[in-house]
């Protein structure tokens, strides 16, 4: 049977944890603006981010790591265009084909529901509540609240009482 | 757990499989916005259309013709329009009086070529090589589709009827003057050298007429048609030298005393 820790509520939550959290979305605006050309620099960006807050607190890991994963297709989908549009450069003279445009239109597109599902998610943060992707939520939660009973068995090896 | 991780997952998939062929429909269907030339402008208007422009290209230029002339182009067109597999046109080449290298085509079929360009050619393969260009842009309606662009099909079809003459001089100036986007330039080449590999004349007769323009200091219009997207050509020279003729492919040379031809012109 699996255990996970009961969810803070949003009056346990701390304003710097809540910002904290909410910063994880924000920055990847910023960082996806920055690296437009390469999208990678979003998912390196988000990566940093969830290393460096993911031991605050459950609900700052939750939300990074959330954003972290959430990122990965768009950033797939976006490569795949940049590749293409090269491709299209130096081998055929700039020849767009209907399939090109259908690529860079579905492209766009999931960039901008990932942009407008990302913001509702930094509001969500900011407000100390959960919001879950679709499927991504699952897996950050999964992260983020699952008890380790591995670790706690280790643990609980190490600390012995005196008697 | 698992089993919802794996439900969600194939949502997922599933919005973006939905999504990507929306966006390739919906490109798709922009896309076809050219095609849709075959029933907003039909073959007929199209051939009233150059009967419209030829007026007025006659009107403006002077015709050469003389029997060294109208022979080389009886031949050459003749070998290139048997390479055509079915066409909606009746060609007609016709050599104008002018210094500028350059030549351009109308809706319907007729194709113009200045007697510059004929002096600056140095065979009828070449020649033969810019109007397999022409007759690709012909083909593949860029004319009408470059038109449409500029003005509403209304005003187009309304010149059919001795419209304005103001607006088909603007048509026609459109036509000669400016270069069709690159794309398109592309498209008339590839149709241009398997049209004269089927013609049995040697593609690379294209690549190095654009060779020579691009190698000799020109005093010439860079928005000539037929100079297309100059100085960007090198890339079009490269796919016309590249174009891989099949094994059997053996050119046939033109029986033209082609010094002959252009002494005429001069």
């Amino acid at each position: 049977m699996e255990e996970y820790y009961s969810l803070p509520q949003p009056e346990e939550i701390s304003e710097r944890e809540k910002e904290d959290a909410m910063g994880a979305y924000l920055m990847m605006f910023a960082a996806v603006a920055i690296g437009l050309p390469l999208p990678i620099i979003n998912l390196i960006a988000s990566f940093i981010y969830f290393y460096i807050n993911r031991k605050k607190s459950k609900f700052i890991h939750f939300h990074s790591l959330q954003s972290l994963l959430s990122q990965i297709p768009t950033t797939i989908i976006n490569w795949g265009l940049v590749v293409w549009s090269v491709t299209i450069f130096f081998k055929d003279d700039w020849k767009l084909t209907p399939e090109f445009w259908g690529y860079a239109i579905f492209a766009g597109s999931a960039t901008l529901l990932y942009f407008v599902y990302g913001l509702i998610a930094a509001y969500k943060a900011r407000q100390g509540k959960m919001y879950y992707f679709l499927f991504f939520g699952k897996i950050a939660y999964e992260a983020a609240f699952k008890v380790d009973t591995n670790s706690q068995k280790i643990v609980s090896e190490v600390n012995k009482p005196p008697f | 757990m698992h089993k919802n991780l794996l439900k969600d997952f194939l949502v997922l998939l599933s919005l973006g499989g939905i999504l990507l062929v929306t966006g390739y429909f919906i490109s798709k269907k922009i896309w076809n916005a050219d095609v849709d030339l075959n029933i907003k402008i039909s073959f007929e208007q199209e051939n009233k259309l150059g009967e419209v422009f030829n007026e007025m290209i006659l009107n403006q230029y002077s015709v050469i013709e003389n029997n060294a002339v109208d022979s080389a182009l009886h031949i050459i067109s003749n070998r290139l329009t048997r390479g055509l597999d079915s066409t909606p046109y009746r060609y007609q080449f016709v050599i104008l009086k002018s210094k500028e290298i350059n030549a351009f085509t109308v809706p319907g079929g007729n194709i113009y070529v200045f007697s510059g360009l004929v002096d600056f050619t140095d065979s009828p393969e070449e020649l033969a090589a810019v109007l397999a260009h022409e007759i690709g842009h012909a083909e593949k309606r860029h004319v009408v589709s470059k038109l449409v662009k500029e003005l509403s099909i209304a005003a187009i079809l309304g010149s059919l009827s001795g419209g304005d003459p103001s607006l088909i001089a603007r048509l026609l100036k459109e036509i000669i003057g400016n270069s069709f986007d690159r794309e398109q330039e592309t498209e008339a080449d590839k149709f241009g050298l398997t049209l004269l590999e089927k013609a049995k004349i040697a593609p690379k007769n294209l690549a190095r007429f654009f060779e020579k323009l691009n190698s000799k200091d020109l005093d010439y219009n860079e928005n000539l048609e037929i100079l297309m997207t100059h100085p960007h050509n090198n890339k079009r020279i490269e796919n016309a030298r590249r174009y891989k003729v099949g094994n059997d492919f053996q050119a046939l040379p033109f029986d033209i005393n082609w010094e002959k031809v252009k002494m005429s012109i001069r």
